[in-house]
């Protein structure tokens, strides 16, 4: 599913922190939005969203205007700089989460939810850990539950803040990779932020560059 | 859970840090905070319970029977049990507004909320007085429609739940800040309503913050005296709380009697102070619990 931006604005008090933003990501992508911190891209990422709300400007899910959809409408999945587990849950009860909230006619049963969540936690190899809290966990691992997590709701975007921002380097890497052909194997429309330039050319299909709140470059990583 | 552990052990090391105190200066500490709290805590409490016991166990327990001490006591109860669940989901609101919005008059809102703390509890029964009583400014029209709110349950209902009403909002704007919303942001995106998110995810985060303002409200509500006793009008087995009948035995040189429902005002002290501390510990716990799995 495409996600486009047309003429974002968006300030917090005096400070503009998007500006007249256009932007698309196409069905199956992945895109990276690329700048320095406190260029705006994570607050683009929230009103995408559905976590900020834009002054001005739409929001559209193929082609559906949802600007007005609070993030609970959106479903849109998606995985925060500091993973924002839930810290008094185990990692399978953090994973079920978006099933357990559903309405009971969408809810799968109880051993639906057992089986989605043991075949996340095996995606993301923590098999054996479910009942782990997320205090037990390293960086890495608590990364790889908050991607569990936002899958497991099959979401139709995927949004990533800073996916391995926290994390050491030979971690990263490996993420990266792991993330590039997670992609490869489901095409997930996903757009991440990231201010590490080689991070963002080595997974993304395209690369947009932001700096102070407006849209500067877009391409292909050969092209920018 | 293996860090909080060994950051607890460090601490029993013996470090002679830059900003210890020679010994007789430790000592001489140690004896003015042993003394303030022997003459001013205490000895207080062992006064009361001495008093109060002065008869022996039997006639301790016959002052139970007094119907009016029997009155006091189910007023306070009853005065407790619709004031603190009224002042809890208030500070709940409160709290999750103040933490969670951005809004215009935030800073207002948060000193108001403190009002009641600064202003001598009598001019906040007098308030009420002003409004319902006779000679107030609703005085003519609850008259006139048979509704008695001053010198009756109503007006020490209000009054109690005016003194009390910070207790849970204070208890826990400190801790839903410190918390930010970041786990209530994820639950939003996982397709949670709000009442799910309130339900899932922050209750348990403050349930121990939520604890232990409960306890401080409902201890303030039992123990009030000055509020109540403006609008109450001290009609004995009618209007008499705990507090307030404690007085009026006292004034008739019941001592004993007056000492031993003041001892269950103690007992009611203590009992909070132990939950209070277990839920501090625990929403201090909560707290480091979270931080550290960010």
């Amino acid at each position: 599913m495409s996600i486009e931006l047309h003429r974002i604005s968006k300030s917090f008090g005096n400070f503009p922190a998007v500006q007249d933003a256009n932007l698309t990501v196409e069905t199956g992508k992945i895109v990276a939005l690329l700048g320095p911190s406190g260029s705006g891209k994570t607050t683009i990422l929230r009103i995408i969203a559905g976590l900020e709300f834009p002054e001005r400007g739409r929001v559209h899910f193929e082609g559906v205007d949802v600007t007005n959809r609070s993030a609970y409408q959106r479903k849109a999945g998606f995985v925060f700089q500091s993973y924002a587990l839930f810290n008094h849950l185990s990692i399978f009860e953090n994973i079920a989460f978006g099933l357990r909230v559903l309405p009971g006619h969408k809810r799968p049963t109880k051993d639906k939810i057992r089986e989605i969540v043991e075949s996340l936690l095996e995606a993301v190899q923590l098999d054996g850990l479910g009942r782990r809290l997320p205090s037990q966990l390293s960086g890495g691992q608590r990364q790889r539950v908050a991607f569990a997590r936002a899958l497991a709701i099959e979401p139709r975007v995927l949004l990533l803040d800073e996916p391995f921002g926290a994390l050491d380097a030979k971690v990263r890497k490996e993420l990266r990779k792991w993330l590039r052909k997670f992609h490869d194997k489901t095409h997930l429309t996903t757009l991440f932020v990231t201010h590490d330039q080689e991070e963002a050319f080595e997974v993304a299909d395209r690369v947009v560059i932001i700096d102070r709140g407006k849209i500067q470059q877009s391409g292909t990583p050969d092209e920018v | 859970m293996a860090g909080t552990v060994t950051t607890i052990t460090a601490r029993h090391h013996r470090v002679r840090r830059a900003t210890s105190e020679s010994l007789p200066v430790k000592i001489l500490l140690i004896i003015v905070v042993v003394l303030f709290f022997g003459l001013f805590l205490a000895m207080p409490l062992v006064v009361v319970f001495h008093e109060a016991f002065k008869h022996g166990v039997r006639a301790y327990v016959g002052y139970f029977a007094d119907a009016a001490t029997q009155h006091a006591i189910h007023l306070t109860l009853l005065v407790a049990a619709i004031a603190v669940p009224l002042n809890t989901i208030f500070g709940l609101a409160a709290a999750w507004a103040i933490t969670r919005f951005r809004f215009r008059g935030k800073t207002l809102l948060t000193s108001l909320i403190d009002l009641p703390i600064w202003v001598s509890p009598v001019i906040g029964g007098l308030i009420y007085v002003l409004l319902f009583g006779r000679q107030g400014w609703f005085g003519p029209w609850l008259a006139e429609n048979d509704i008695r709110i001053i010198f009756a349950l109503p007006g020490i209902v209000l009054a109690t739940i005016f003194v009390t009403f910070p207790f849970v909002a204070r208890g826990l704007i400190p801790l839903m800040q410190a918390q930010g919303s970041a786990e209530e942001e994820a639950a939003s995106t996982l397709g949670a309503n709000g009442l799910q998110i309130f339900l899932r995810v922050t209750l348990p985060k403050i349930k121990w913050g939520l604890l232990y303002g409960v306890i401080l409200c409902n201890a303030r509500a039992m123990g009030e005296f000055g509020a109540v006793s403006v609008v109450s009008g001290h009609i004995r087995g009618k209007t008499n709380t705990m507090p307030l009948h404690v007085e009026i035995l006292y004034n008739e040189y019941q001592f004993s009697a007056a000492f031993a429902v003041a001892s269950l005002l103690a007992i009611l002290a203590l009992v909070t102070l132990i939950l209070k501390a277990i839920a501090e510990w625990h929403a201090a716990h909560q707290l480091k619990a979270g931080s550290k799995a960010g």
